[in-house]
């Protein structure tokens, strides 16, 4: 869970607190040897995304070899410019 | 609604590292040697602080900050046997501490007059693994009383600690327990692993205990 927050707080330092109901998707590459089981982060990144202020962004952990435990991306919305 | 996509590729503990490089400074610069003490919850943490508080207490200005998920029993604990600092971190649910945690509990604590100080991790042998706190080694405590493979289940835990205690000995008549086998099991995972083997309660071990301690201080670095 400790992990699930703190890339929560990355998301919100890179979009600001209001940007983040906007997001959709949470990208998290998981290495093998990270210490981090990749089924427990997503649960667990799922049930903090779920809860204001996001609005059920889905976690799409990503497994790779080594220990590598990084944001990959934000997918959010794009409102665009007003017509 | 359309969806953009932007990179991050940032590193989850980055901002973790950055803030414990800088308590790692602050404490090598005061000379304070400085052991993250790691281990399932009740494998005898706080015990084995309360004798060494108890026993070098007038040896050494020992400090402690200790984190629990909550209460600060552990701290109260400790306090009993020591007029030096111990620092209470209540992490209000999560299971480790983390390097802001104690950067903030260091402002408490007076480090010229500290020869040595424990950070007394939240018991839990995942999390803490992958928090760095700023300090010069983690110490993982093995007890007698947990599964010999304990290593290979968290590996992590034991590829990260510089030195295992195996804790609770004086139990070993009663459990089936290999120290052998478990000293065998850890150092597959790492080999570099040092051993002490104690019982607070009882006692034994502990002159070792205490010498590794001493063996670990130093004089203030000069800026």
């Amino acid at each position: 869970m400790s992990v699930a927050l703190e890339v929560c707080r990355m998301a919100e330092e890179r979009l600001g607190w209001d940007a983040l109901g906007g997001v959709v998707a949470v990208g998290v590459e998981v290495g093998d040897d990270a210490g981090v089981e990749p089924e427990n982060l997503a649960f667990c990144l799922e049930a903090v995304l779920a809860t204001p202020p996001f609005h059920g962004a889905k976690p799409v952990i990503t497994r790779l070899p080594g220990d590598v435990l990084r944001l990959s991306y934000l997918e959010v919305e794009d409102a665009g410019p007003n017509d | 609604m359309p969806v953009r996509t932007i990179d991050v590729r940032e590193r989850v503990m980055a901002k973790n590292d950055e803030l414990a490089a800088g308590v790692r400074t602050r404490l090598r610069a005061a000379g304070v040697p400085t052991f993250n003490l790691v281990s399932s919850p009740g494998s005898g943490k706080t015990l084995l602080l309360e004798r060494t508080l108890a026993d070098l207490g007038a040896e050494l200005h020992i400090a402690v900050i200790t984190g629990d998920v909550q209460t600060q029993n552990d701290a109260d604990r400790l306090a009993r046997h020591t007029d030096h600092l111990v620092q209470a971190v209540v992490t209000n649910g999560a299971c480790h501490l983390d390097a802001r945690q104690v950067e903030t509990a260091l402002d408490a604590i007076d480090l010229s007059d500290t020869d040595l100080l424990f950070i007394e991790n939240v018991g839990n042998l995942v999390c803490p693994a992958s928090w760095d706190l700023g300090e010069d080694a983690k110490i993982v405590l093995f007890s007698v009383t947990e599964g010999e493979d304990k290593p290979v289940k968290y590996p992590k835990m034991f590829r990260e600690a510089r030195v295992c205690v195996f804790t609770k000995m004086d139990l070993l008549a009663h459990v089936p327990f290999s120290v052998v086998r478990a000293t065998g099991i850890a150092l597959e995972v790492n080999p570099g692993l040092q051993f002490l083997y104690t019982s607070a309660l009882r006692g034994d071990g502990m002159e070792e205990w205490y010498g590794f301690l001493r063996s670990q201080l130093r004089p203030v670095c000069a800026l």
